[in-house]
């Protein structure tokens, strides 16, 4: 065969490849989010969403507070230790040397804890907090392994977003005499902004939809969060909806699985939003805009 | 324009009557009255006529080392171009008069380098402040990733020299002084990465200047830019002096013959010859000078 019509070919069979995994992605996706709203629309009803929960019967009003509420709280406590984490991965000790001391370590420990099955995690939080604290099934305990969870991925986005950063806007700031504290608020971190806004998403995606560690830390219950920390004795959250009435031999229990799957993807869909609309903020003065 | 100012504050330093020393001076008359009033106007009347000086300076990079002994005086209101083949250490010399070296692994000095007789390793030299004295203008334009306008002000804002409505003042006194408002007014707020690399690097002159430097540090300045960006900021920079000091690299020797006063050719980590600009080039005592400046090697 000539080369140029073995090159044609080659082509032809890479673009089919890429198209056909872009398919692979994009059928479960469409799917899910078909099945979903196929499911949960014709019978929904708006007072779902602010009606308490009765055994099987009402509405999803606790859940929905409880799920809100641990994105929150994983947004506050994840999202402050794995921004600063991956600040002192990337930009403390000497250059060449990322992380300064203990940086080794502490990629280390943040690659290993990555790598934990959730379900593990959860039963250290049974164990050391649940019943070891006395704290029993709560709030506190549910954040905290949540966020053990979430950590690592969010280091491990600031870092890399920190690492990409351009020399040329360090130097920049350095050569006016910014101190390091203000190059990196005003300069360093605005362009490193998309990368820890992805890590940050991550965490609270998986923080909304996580279900196994909840079982172990939150229990259930149908009651509206009270605001307490510990000892309330569970609380409610969608995705054990999704996996508990799913099956269930009640009609409208089946109808409040489905809501509660929709009502966790719409959550979903409005955080992607959010984060554009954040990401398009801090970049509208960059670089690399429009590429 | 060069030519109109050579060596004008330091000369003048040296040549006008010094307060204290104007009864001794030989000549009397009304002139030199006004010669006192004006000197003790000066507001560089009591620093050292050098604003940088170099003794016996050396640097390395681990166990190599990059240059040694370097012996160099920076007059006040001068500029100097720092000219030599690549790798000849003028950069690592620029850089490391900011100390933007210190945080390269395995820099060292010896010898000192001070900023109006003070040295700027000394422990009680604020880095920050040594760097908002001795500016910097990089090869590639660098303007952040803010709008033109927060670019012009950035320094000025991390040192707190003006803040809220001053900012916008100061916004735009750069901005004219680098002669670029005219071009930029209507879009302060926009993006800085769509104006031409000439402007960008206008940009961040003004930006330097905000902060009211005493020297300014430029590594190749025009080196990515068109030659009549370049034109203009040749031009730019003989209108800095005397106000500042300005000490140039450059790998273009019609570049160093035209806006300098001073040239130092460095080779393979040496000093090698330095002096009056018009001299290294005409009457170069060094041959490996001579072959440099006459192109023979680059």
């Amino acid at each position: 065969m000539p080369r140029a019509r073995r090159r044609a070919v080659f082509t032809v069979l890479f673009r089919a490849g890429t198209v056909l995994a872009l398919l692979l992605v994009l059928s479960p996706a469409v799917w899910l989010l078909g099945g979903v709203v196929a499911k949960a629309v014709p019978h929904w009803q708006w007072n779902v969403l602010w009606t308490n929960l009765r055994g099987e019967d009402g509405g999803l009003l606790g859940p929905i507070v409880g799920t809100l509420v641990l994105m929150a709280g994983v947004l506050l406590i994840a999202g402050s230790v794995g921004v600063l984490a991956g600040i002192h991965l990337a930009e403390l000790g000497r250059p060449g040397r990322h992380g300064g001391p203990g940086g080794t370590w502490l990629r280390m420990a943040s690659d290993v804890l990555a790598g934990f099955p959730s379900i593990v995690l959860g039963y250290v939080g049974y164990v050391a907090l649940v019943v070891g604290l006395h704290w029993e099934f709560s709030l506190l305990p549910a954040l905290l392994v949540l966020s053990v969870m979430v950590v690592p991925y969010i280091a491990k986005a600031t870092e890399t977003a920190l690492r990409q950063v351009p020399v040329s806007y360090r130097e920049g700031a350095e050569a006016l005499g910014m101190s390091m504290g203000h190059s990196m608020r005003k300069v360093v971190l605005k362009s490193a902004a998309p990368g820890i806004v992805t890590g940050l998403l991550i965490g609270l995606a998986i923080a909304g939809g996580e279900t196994a560690p909840l079982l172990f830390t939150a229990g259930f219950s149908s009651t509206v969060w009270t605001g307490s920390l510990v000892h309330s004795q569970g609380f409610g959250y969608l995705t054990y909806l999704v996996y508990q009435f799913w099956s269930y031999p009640v009609k409208h229990a089946n109808y409040l699985s489905y809501d509660a799957g929709l009502i966790l993807v719409v959550m979903v869909l409005l955080l992607l939003v959010a984060a554009r609309v954040i990401v398009a903020r801090t970049q509208r003065h960059s670089e690399y805009r429009g590429r | 324009m060069p030519a109109d100012v050579p060596g004008s504050r330091s000369e003048r330093t040296e040549g006008a009557a010094r307060p204290g020393g104007v009864a001794s001076a030989p000549e009397g008359g009304p002139s030199q009255a006004v010669d006192s009033v004006l000197d003790a106007l000066d507001p560089d009347r009591d620093r050292p006529a050098n604003v940088i000086e170099t003794h016996g300076l050396g640097l390395s990079f681990g166990s190599k080392p990059v240059l040694s002994s370097i012996d160099m005086q920076f007059g006040r209101g001068t500029i100097t171009a720092l000219i030599g083949p690549t790798g000849s250490g003028k950069s690592t010399f620029l850089r490391s008069l900011n100390r933007m070296n210190d945080k390269v692994v395995g820099f060292r000095h010896e010898g000192d380098a001070t900023l109006d007789g003070r040295s700027i390793w000394d422990p009680g030299t604020d880095l920050l402040d040594l760097r908002r004295r001795v500016g910097m203008l990089f090869q590639r334009p660098n303007p952040f990733p803010m709008s033109i306008r927060d670019n012009v002000v950035a320094g000025v804002r991390a040192h707190r020299i003006a803040k809220g409505k001053q900012l916008d003042v100061v916004a735009e006194q750069r901005l004219r002084k680098v002669g670029l408002w005219d071009a930029v007014k209507d879009r302060l707020h926009d993006t800085p990465f769509r104006l031409s690399g000439g402007q960008q690097q206008l940009l961040c002159l003004a930006r330097a200047l905000a902060v009211g430097p005493d020297v300014l540090l430029l590594d190749e300045p025009t080196s990515s830019l068109d030659p009549i960006s370049t034109e203009y900021i040749e031009a730019m920079l003989a209108e800095l002096v005397p106000a500042l000091t300005l000490i140039v690299v450059t790998h273009n020797l019609g570049q160093a013959r035209r806006v300098s006063h001073r040239t130092m050719f460095f080779y393979d980590g040496q000093l090698v010859e330095q002096g009056p600009t018009e001299d290294l080039f005409e009457r170069p005592t060094n041959l490996q000078t001579e072959r440099y400046v006459m192109g023979r090697f680059g």
